[in-house]
């Protein structure tokens, strides 16, 4: 594929999951956001189900050999970095698909955040240039390297060659714990639902 | 058309993203939004600082700028789709946010989001609908990283806004 047509599949593929995402206002950050503030889990479970489709289809087509799974050494700035992102994503309100979605929509605020995330990459590109670190992806060789905080390399295609258990083996594992997730949520939802179904009477028979 | 009338529920919304990125996963690698927004910033810094980026090596060695790079096309694409959805469901409006301490947050929140997704090489749409569905190791310190930002975070949100 030249990269002219990889550029036109990638916007294409970007203006569906744009008019999508403004037609349902899906929010990543109110995926989380809300479950731990406010109990609400209308994103969480839309997030939840495309990780259960993606989990299947991905390890899936990993057995066969298929697709283009990321090479990506794991270290302790995987976890950092998304640690210092989950804190920004609540005080901007927006995430790194919502800051695009919302200023198409005409939000300044998410393009100030916008604006401000190319400023955080800007200012990191500095820091690396004087630390070296977290190591460039083109010097990850995939195995440990702990004097630079870095783990390896591992995924499901990694097991099945390790273990000779096809990857969609541990994808079922994984669906299975989402789904039991997602049927939680599903739980505490009626739960929800009947208790403030009680307290509505209370109310109406305080009333009359 | 009922489309643009009615909100979508997010629950189909993200299914049919999802088997969307599947076909995406097979012809080019799942759905990622830092990596273009990476090479963005790289093309912005080159316009304005031109042979003088080449002595930032972050931008020589990790993100050497370029145009073409499929990812950057991701994002034009949802910010053409949302803009389109907007308009069509009359939804389009410019909506600034009021006071300093709203503009001054969403500053820090920007800002923390660009060096939390430099530092960890991903953000959050790979972390949960690429790395995750691959079951790769990164996936699942991302996913811890990110619900421990985000607790901490509404920790903060939550003062803000009672404060």
């Amino acid at each position: 594929m030249t990269p002219v047509v990889e550029c036109v599949v990638a916007f294409l593929f970007g203006s569906v999951v744009g008019l999508l995402m403004q037609r349902s206002r899906f929010c990543n950050t109110a995926a989380l956001r809300d479950a731990i503030m406010f109990k609400t889990y209308r994103n969480t479970k839309a997030m939840l189900m495309a990780m259960m489709i993606l989990t299947l289809a991905f390890t899936g087509f990993m057995s066969l050999g298929a697709g283009h799974p990321m090479e990506f050494d794991v270290g302790l700035n995987t976890f950092a970095g998304l640690f210092l992102f989950g804190i920004g994503m609540v005080l901007a309100g927006a995430c790194t698909v919502s800051t695009w979605v919302k200023t198409g929509e005409g939000n300044i605020g998410a393009l100030w955040a916008l604006i401000f995330t190319f400023v955080g990459m800007f200012l990191f590109s500095l820091v690396w240039s004087w630390n070296w670190w977290p190591p460039a992806p083109q010097v990850m060789t995939g195995q440990p390297n702990l004097p630079a905080l870095q783990l390896g390399f591992a995924n499901a295609l990694t097991l099945q060659d390790r273990l000779g258990v096809p990857a969609i083996v541990f994808g079922l594992i994984q669906f299975a714990v989402l789904l039991a997730i997602y049927r939680a949520i599903l739980r505490r939802e009626r739960g929800q639902r009947v208790k403030h179904e009680q307290h509505q009477q209370e109310v109406a028979g305080h009333e009359a | 058309m009922e489309f643009f009338r009615k909100t979508l529920d997010p629950v189909f919304a993200l299914a049919t993203i999802a088997v969307l990125d599947v076909f995406l996963f097979l012809l080019l690698g799942a759905w990622t939004v830092g990596g273009g927004e990476t090479m963005m910033t790289g093309l912005i810094a080159q316009s304005v600082l031109g042979e003088d980026l080449q002595r930032i090596p972050f931008w020589s060695i990790v993100f050497p700028p370029r145009a073409d790079y499929w990812k950057i096309y991701i994002s034009l694409g949802m910010l053409t789709g949302a803009f389109l959805g907007a308009t069509l469901s009359k939804e389009f409006y410019l909506r600034t946010p009021r006071r300093t301490s709203e503009w001054l947050m969403i500053m820090v929140g920007g800002l923390l989001m660009g060096i939390g997704i430099r530092l960890a090489y991903i953000c959050n749409v790979s972390t949960f609908f690429g790395l995750l569905p691959e079951m790769n190791l990164g996936g699942y310190l991302a996913i811890s990283g990110i619900v421990a930002g985000a607790w901490v975070g509404s920790l903060f949100y939550k003062k803000i806004l009672e404060g």
